[in-house]
């Protein structure tokens, strides 16, 4: 079950890395723009640096590779995430599609919402029961080596 | 093999992976021609602008409004064009909207429809049908109903988005407004009021 989990948590930040780095980065910037929380500069260096980071952790954390800073990463991640929609909706954006998967994907915010919740809490699981986490892992391989 | 190796080794192949698609899925340069029904401004402006644009959504119609009066300012100095990209799975009534703009076009009534349409936007995007609207909005304007009809019904005006959508595409877009300023993406109003900062400094 725990590595069904870390397959889901790792692919959920995979695609929608992807999403975001296989298309013109302009597009996610408008993205983030809708969200009004950072200066042009910030949105600019978010909409290049952001997908980076999902796809570094979604990889390692499917790979199971250095899984505890992976889940780490996920964990702020949603996090951050779960604040930024919270933000939004509270303050009525007009958000159409949280854009969170980049073209690849339309969900309304408020379905992301309850999605990023529930990853929040299952990569807090993951990361409680490291040991469950960790078989079929690159870590557990090099743990025996 | 060291665990640091291989980690390296992961972001090298992450790395050139995103590169490679990157290259792979790369918009392809194409020349943007110039629609004159659906141009406005002085051809021969330093900066030219292609919108491509969904006329049901909130953000063009905000875009639109912006830039009409950064035309009214500069009216020498830019030459805007709109091209269609209804979100036909987002918006209801993107697809009509953009027929009835294009066969306003083909009489010379774009920008008189558009001047009634997108101010409007917000009331008959609610509604179940909005042709009715459109259609008083036409008549408003002067178009000729037999040639409006016969318009609506033909294939040429739908090719005619349904292909400047697919050029989108292929450009790269995704959402709606979009705009190609002197051929640089820009997507967002927020996104054009900056970038036409730079070229019109105060």
């Amino acid at each position: 079950m725990y590595l069904i989990l870390r397959i889901i948590i790792g692919s959920i930040f995979l695609v929608s890395s992807l999403g975001k780095l296989l298309a013109p980065y302009q597009n996610f910037l408008y993205v983030i723009q809708a969200y009004q929380v950072l200066p042009s500069w910030g949105e600019v260096l978010a909409a290049q640096i952001f997908p980076w980071i999902e796809l570094f952790v979604g990889v390692f954390v499917l790979l199971g590779l250095w899984t505890p800073w992976a889940l780490r990463g996920a964990l702020v991640l949603f996090g951050f995430f779960v604040v930024l929609l919270g933000q939004a909706l509270l303050r009525g954006l007009p958000l159409e599609s949280c854009g969170c998967f980049g073209e690849w994907v339309h969900l309304k915010p408020q379905t992301t919402m309850i999605m990023d919740s529930v990853s929040l809490v299952l990569t807090f699981l993951l990361l409680r029961r490291l040991s469950h986490t960790k078989k079929f892992s690159l870590d557990s391989y090099f743990d025996r080596v | 093999m060291k665990k640091w190796q291989l980690t390296v080794g992961v972001v090298f192949v992450l790395v050139g992976f995103v590169a490679g698609g990157r290259i792979l899925l790369a918009p392809k340069k194409t020349e943007i021609n110039f629609q004159a029904a659906r141009a406005q401004g002085n051809p021969a402006a330093r900066v030219k602008i292609v919108e491509f644009i969904d006329f049901q959504c909130p953000a063009c119609a905000y875009g639109m409004k912006y830039l009409k009066t950064f035309l009214g300012e500069h009216p020498n100095d830019v030459y805007l064009q709109v091209r269609y990209y209804p979100l036909t799975n987002m918006h209801h009534h993107a697809m009509i909207s953009a027929l009835y703009s294009e066969c306003a076009a083909r009489q010379g009534k774009f920008w008189a429809l558009e001047d009634l349409m997108m101010p409007q936007q917000s009331q008959w995007a609610q509604l179940i049908s909005p042709e009715p609207v459109f259609r008083a909005m036409a008549s408003q304007v002067g178009m000729d109903t037999a040639k409006l009809n016969t318009c609506l019904v033909s294939d040429e005006a739908r090719k005619t988005i349904n292909d400047e959508k697919s050029l989108g595409v292929s450009l790269g877009i995704n959402s709606t407004p979009t705009y190609f300023i002197n051929g640089k993406m820009v997507v967002g109003a927020k996104s054009l009021e900056d970038v036409l900062k730079t070229y019109f400094p105060k």
